[in-house]
């Protein structure tokens, strides 16, 4: 039999990816929601190949084209927007007036999906809520993200991440004992963790609507989202105790930290179990500490582990981070290097994985982002082009779906039913990049377009 | 606050009384009563010492997949990980915590007779999960080559710190994996902490209080594996699903990646600040601490005229004066608004925000900016609020054995199929003439 690592490395082959097939093909999804929360739930099924068409407000667009880490626009356009918004068809109609409600709902009719992250109430009053659409089509699946959720007291409050790790806890967590300064989750992982949570209800739905034929509402807060994934409240209602900061070490593994090396690196060690604290035991050539500890509940007592703590501390120190990686690799317990934003953008072994893609785009050319978190050997999530100016795709939405004409396309620009950019970075198209010649934004309508393909 | 008032709020900003869509919503915040979506799928899980597979497991227990827990013996290591070793007869807080609507049963597939019924079960499982060292179970004659041959519809999903392929993988595998390992390889540690100014240990990276290297590793095996069943539905057909837990936060927030590579370097660590946003963080209040996201223009000016701090309008004015990127232009600015919001209770932050919020609301100019206040919360806290009770985001119980104790669970509302905590249960092979009877008789 072939070696594992060569059957797997084919079986996962990242050039293969193309050729594969996609599981969401024909699923489309109306996506009115904006920044973070929303956009990331429709943008993980256009990742397995939805059709997702992003509604924007004619020369407004959405928020976070202008969410651009300190001011820094690449192209004139967002990175982090690219991220978010990839594979989308970008379509800018005001919803405000009833000629664009009109499209909105003729949309709707063959819609699978919709995802909003309005303030509780507002797609309703705007008549695009569940109930105005699911009139439309009532196999729809409608998802509505908030921070606090659809009903409750705290309904009508916004939100951003931010709001949600305070409101569900989170944001108490991180930091060292006995002071008074905290650290949020960096990153707005209060919406991309929410979102890809509402993007697994979603698909759970699909799935639920394959066998029954009904579609369903979900409401989505994301502070609950949150919540989830904290033992804290567990923990609480056991021992009537708050789990307070621990800074660096993790009070469920000992020992465990992050820890500065003899070279100067950072290096993250943690034993979960007794086999591994045996393990690093006998790498730090202290086995009596093995003998000593034989019991996992009475290694975690706090002044053990704080002991324990030290014992590490002082071993990494006088270490290089090299030397501590073979270590854990010989004797196996967990250790890594921390790793920074530059190291991670350009490791060679997540390029290989696919875990960091060098995408090729025909507007932005190249772009470096990530791949899906999970690989799918048979039908792998892909990124096919970047995200796109203000109302790129109109033409091509309106003409393939609905089969309107150009005057009438004219027409609807004119009235201001649809829009485009103006001369703000995050809307409009790169300086280097000739419009007129685009075959997508110019589409004529000869039927099924290659440059989508 | 009164309902009556309450309502009439409600009015004033959508113009419209929604009793119909109150009433919706009403009824389906209690999954009581409705269908599974993944009712009859079979999910073994046989992850060892690691947590995220376990979380892959829970996702689809409350989905409604029966979910059997398979371990040695002496039972997953993963019970006793748990915060300062506080257990309940044996059982470590995150593992009560997540032991959802699981059966057990007590298997060693370190031996071959358990072998042989391990790879009876894969045979009639929908999908299956494991922890072990890429090419473990491959070697054991149990791996995804050997079982798809029986079961060509069976979604096997491997996590694992460096994947299943690639060089790396191999030279790795016997590395097992952590949560702050997790951590460190993925980006989160290295974008949490002080400036580099700041003495030491304040300045070095730091590990977020929450497990969010096995929960993202989880959810997102999760995502897959659901991703893979609707694929299975279509075709009939299963797939191998591979995810490596140091890559886990790095490819869910994107950040890491995208400005390593645009940017051409990494971010510095700049503590409480946020390196969009401004002022997006928590400041300190007569009686505690509040979360205040004011970033937009409106709602920065907002902000100033709530905390009465309009003379300072025309220094801050423009988005470029609130960038992040010089660190004492913005400790400055916090500290002015510090200054002001130590003056207030948390409870009169809210509300000035609240009044201010639903007055631009009315207004026809709707520019009027909405400054956010929260009360930065503990857990506990997060616990008595009411919202969350009306909501059943908590839900309580008092087991035999277990004591009373409490978790976070309808995490998602559906119409009609939502997930949903049925029982909680950790005996080891507390199911195993139940699974034996079902799937083991032939």
């Amino acid at each position: 039999m072939k070696d594992y690592f060569s059957f797997t490395k084919e079986l996962f082959d990242p050039s293969k990816t193309k050729e594969k097939p996609e599981v969401f093909k024909g699923i489309r999804v109306l996506d009115f929601s904006h920044v973070i929360f929303g956009p990331i739930a429709a943008r993980l099924l256009a990742q397995y190949g939805a059709e997702v068409i992003k509604i924007e407000l004619p020369f407004y667009g959405d928020l976070w084209r202008f969410g651009v880490y300190w001011g820094k626009f690449w192209k004139h356009s967002s990175v982090c927007f690219h991220f978010v918004q990839y594979n989308k068809h970008f379509l800018s109609v005001d919803l405000r007036s009833p000629k664009g409600k009109e499209l909105i709902y003729k949309l709707a009719e063959n819609a699978d999906v919709v995802v909003e992250n309005f303030a509780a109430g507002t797609a309703e009053a705007w008549g695009v809520g569940y109930s105005q659409l699911s009139k439309i089509n009532p196999k729809i699946i409608y998802l509505s993200c908030a921070t606090y959720g659809q009903y409750g007291p705290l309904r009508f409050f916004p939100g951003w991440d931010l709001l949600a790790q305070a409101a569900s806890g989170a944001i108490s967590l991180t930091g060292y004992p006995g002071t008074d300064k905290y650290y949020k989750l960096p990153d707005y992982i209060g919406d991309y963790l929410p979102g890809n949570v509402g993007a697994l209800s979603l698909v759970m739905a699909l799935y639920h609507r394959r066998k029954t034929g009904k579609g369903q509402y979900i409401d989505l807060a994301q502070s609950e989202a949150l919540m989830r994934i904290l033992p804290n409240f567990t923990y609480f209602s056991i021992t009537n105790e708050e789990l307070e900061r621990v800074g660096n070490t993790d009070p469920t593994m000992a020992p465990s930290g992050i820890f500065k090396s003899h070279d100067g690196n950072f290096v993250a060690l943690a034993a979960a179990t007794e086999e591994q604290f045996k393990a690093l035991s006998s790498a730090m050539g202290r086995k009596e500490l093995a003998a000593k500890y034989k019991d996992g509940f009475e290694r975690l007592k706090p002044e053990n582990a704080k002991e324990l703590y030290k014992i590490a501390q002082e071993w990494v120190s006088q270490k290089d981070s090299a030397e501590i990686v073979n270590l854990a690799k010989e004797h196996g317990f967990p250790v890594a290097e921390v790793m920074d934003d530059f190291q991670i953008a350009n490791d060679e072994w997540r390029r290989e994985r696919g875990s960091v893609v060098v995408f090729n785009d025909d507007m932005y050319r190249e772009f470096v982002l990530p791949g899906p978190s999970a690989m799918l050997s048979k039908t792998p999530g892909r990124t096919k082009w970047l995200s796109r100016p203000l109302g790129y795709h109109n033409r091509y939405v309106l003409k393939r779906l609905f089969g309107l004409s150009e005057e009438e396309i004219k027409k609807l620009e004119k009235e201001r039913v649809i829009g485009y950019w103006d001369d703000r970075p995050g809307i409009k198209p790169p300086v280097y990049y000739d419009m007129e010649k685009d075959p997508v934004f110019n589409y004529q309508g000869d039927g099924e377009s290659k440059a989508h393909e | 606050m009164s309902k009556g008032k309450e309502k009439e709020q409600v009015l004033v900003r959508y113009g419209i009384a929604k009793r119909e869509r109150e009433q919706f919503l009403a009824n389906m915040i209690s999954p009581d009563g409705k269908p599974e979506a993944l009712d009859g799928i079979v999910v073994l899980d046989a992850s060892y010492a690691n947590f995220s597979g376990i979380i892959v497991a829970s996702l689809f227990a409350e989905f409604g997949a029966e979910v059997i827990k398979i371990e040695p013996p002496e039972g997953d290591p993963s019970r006793k990980i748990t915060p300062y070793g506080v257990n309940v007869n044996g059982v470590g807080i995150p593992f009560l915590a997540e032991a959802r609507n699981k059966r057990y049963l007590t298997l060693d597939i370190r031996t071959e007779d358990g072998r042989r019924d391990f790879g009876k079960l894969a045979a009639k499982a929908d999908a299956l999960i494991e922890t072990f060292p890429a090419g473990q179970m491959d070697s054991w004659g149990i791996g995804y080559r050997q079982l798809s041959q029986t079961n060509p519809g069976l979604i096997y999903i491997a996590i694992t710190p460096y994947g299943q392929y690639t060089d790396r993988a191999k030279e790795f595998r016997n590395l097992p994996d952590s949560d702050i390992t997790s951590q460190a390889a993925s980006g989160v540690a290295a974008n949490i902490g002080d400036p580099d100014t700041s003495p030491e240990p304040y300045s070095w990276p730091l590990k977020a209080g929450a497990w969010l290297g096995w929960y993202i590793s989880g959810l997102e095996a999760a995502l897959g594996g659901a991703i893979a069943l609707m694929y299975k539905g279509a075709t009939g057909e299963g797939q191998m699903i591979d995810v490596a837990s140091a890559d886990a936060y790095a490819s869910l927030v994107g950040y890491p990646v995208i400005i390593g590579y645009s940017w051409e370097k990494a971010r510095p660590r700049i503590g409480r600040h946020d390196f969009t946003l401004y002022p997006y963080g928590f400041w300190k209040s007569k009686d505690g601490i509040v979360a205040i996201a004011a970033p937009r223009d409106h709602d920065f000016r907002a902000l100033l005229k709530i905390l009465k701090l309009w003379k300072i309008e025309d220094d801050w004015r423009f988005t470029f004066d609130r960038i992040p990127d010089i660190l004492e232009q913005i400790e400055e600015l916090y500290g002015l608004i510090e200054a002001a919001t130590v003056k207030y209770t948390s409870d009169e932050l809210i509300k000035m925000s609240l009044e201010y919020s639903l007055k631009a609301a009315r207004s026809k100019w709707r520019g009027g900016g909405v400054p956010i206040i929260m009360k930065v919360q503990k857990p506990s806290d997060a616990m008595k609020n009411p919202h969350w009770n009306i909501r059943k985001a908590f839900q309580e119980f008092d087991d035999k054995t277990l004591g009373k104790f409490t978790i976070p669970a309808n995490f998602v509302k559906m119409s009609d199929s939502p997930p949903r905590v049925k029982w909680i249960s950790c005996d080891i092979g507390k199911d195993n003439d139940y699974i034996r009877k079902k799937y083991l008789a032939d």
